[in-house]
């Protein structure tokens, strides 16, 4: 299953989990109220769902980073480790915005929350090494790319050409992390960026897709 | 290739002190890298030292809870990794 994370599991609650893995991560905006049956159904609960959709979220993070600084792994692991392979097309962009109400209210894990809630602080309440503006610009396309209909568009943005970086940085951190080489951190070396703030900028998108992620995925699970 | 990033023969200051207060966390023995400093996946956030209280804060609400069971826990995290094409 991990070497094909699409194959079906035996067991249905098993089955279930690896099935919201995949979606959240491929696709959060596609999920819905048949979705949320479906795992009901399975044998999940509410908590154990929004314990889910959080976990695979959060991972995805530490996946984003790893990949920026291409770092080895480090402990044993008991299977062959499958291969990486960069020339997996990138994730699709969201075709929808979603708004509307959240299927569970994330409040059932107040750690969590109140964890998130930190962390979302330090990405986005401080000015250095990114501009808070080159926060919100980082942001707000990830959201645009997630569906994440919370966060406004950046389409009244002013463009100008570190933006456009940025933009760029901000898709491939969230579509298709695999593929960040040194070649991706060039235009931005090129406008002075040092190493903090290029991984600050990589650290603001992916950290903005995890928070993106699951609201969209909890959000897309109350719609029909 | 890729940003570097710094372990802890290389660190100095708060990074050192992150790296010092991340090693006495509870951690499964699996978890622990056979080099004995501080997990590859911590050390990515060498960077932003302040980052990383923040991003592993979140892991000890999520990874050290239920009531997802540690391998259910495992096949979600494990399955992402796959998804984004990522060995961690």
């Amino acid at each position: 299953m991990i070497a094909d994370p699409t194959t079906t599991h035996a067991d249905p609650r098993l089955r279930a989990l690896g099935e919201l893995a995949v979606i959240v991560t491929r696709e959060p905006w596609a999920i819905s109220r048949a979705h949320h049956e479906h795992w009901l159904a399975a044998g999940l609960t509410d908590d154990d769902l929004l314990h889910a959709i959080m976990l695979a979220s959060y991972f995805g993070h530490l996946n984003r980073i790893a990949d920026a600084v291409a770092v080895p792994l480090d402990y044993v692991v008991q299977l062959p480790v499958p291969s990486a392979d960069p020339r997996v097309p990138a994730l699709t962009t969201a075709p929808l915005v979603v708004t509307g109400r959240l299927a569970i209210d994330p409040a059932r894990r107040p750690a969590t929350v109140a964890a998130l809630a930190a962390w979302r602080t330090y990405m986005f309440d401080r000015d250095a090494p990114l501009s808070r503006r080159q926060r919100t610009v980082l942001a707000r396309w990830v959201s645009l790319f997630l569906g994440d209909g919370t966060i406004s568009s950046p389409d009244d943005l002013t463009a100008n050409p570190i933006d456009s970086e940025l933009r760029a940085l901000a898709e491939i951190v969230t579509l298709a992390p695999w593929q960040l080489t040194d070649a991706t951190f060039q235009p931005l070396r090129e406008h002075g960026f040092d190493d903090a703030a290029m991984f600050d900028a990589c650290a603001v998108a992916s950290s903005a897709g995890t928070f993106s992620r699951i609201t969209v995925a909890l959000t897309a699970m109350a719609r029909a | 290739m890729g940003l570097p990033y710094f372990g802890y023969a290389e660190s100095s200051g708060a990074l050192r002190e992150i790296y010092d207060r991340m090693r006495e966390r509870p951690m499964p023995p699996v978890y622990r890298p056979a080099h004995g400093g501080a997990p590859g996946i911590i050390q990515a956030h060498s960077l932003d030292p302040a980052l990383i209280p923040k991003v592993f804060g979140t892991s000890t609400t999520l990874n050290g809870a239920g009531p997802l069971t540690w391998p259910e826990r495992e096949l979600v995290n494990a399955t992402t990794s796959r998804l984004n094409q990522c060995l961690y």
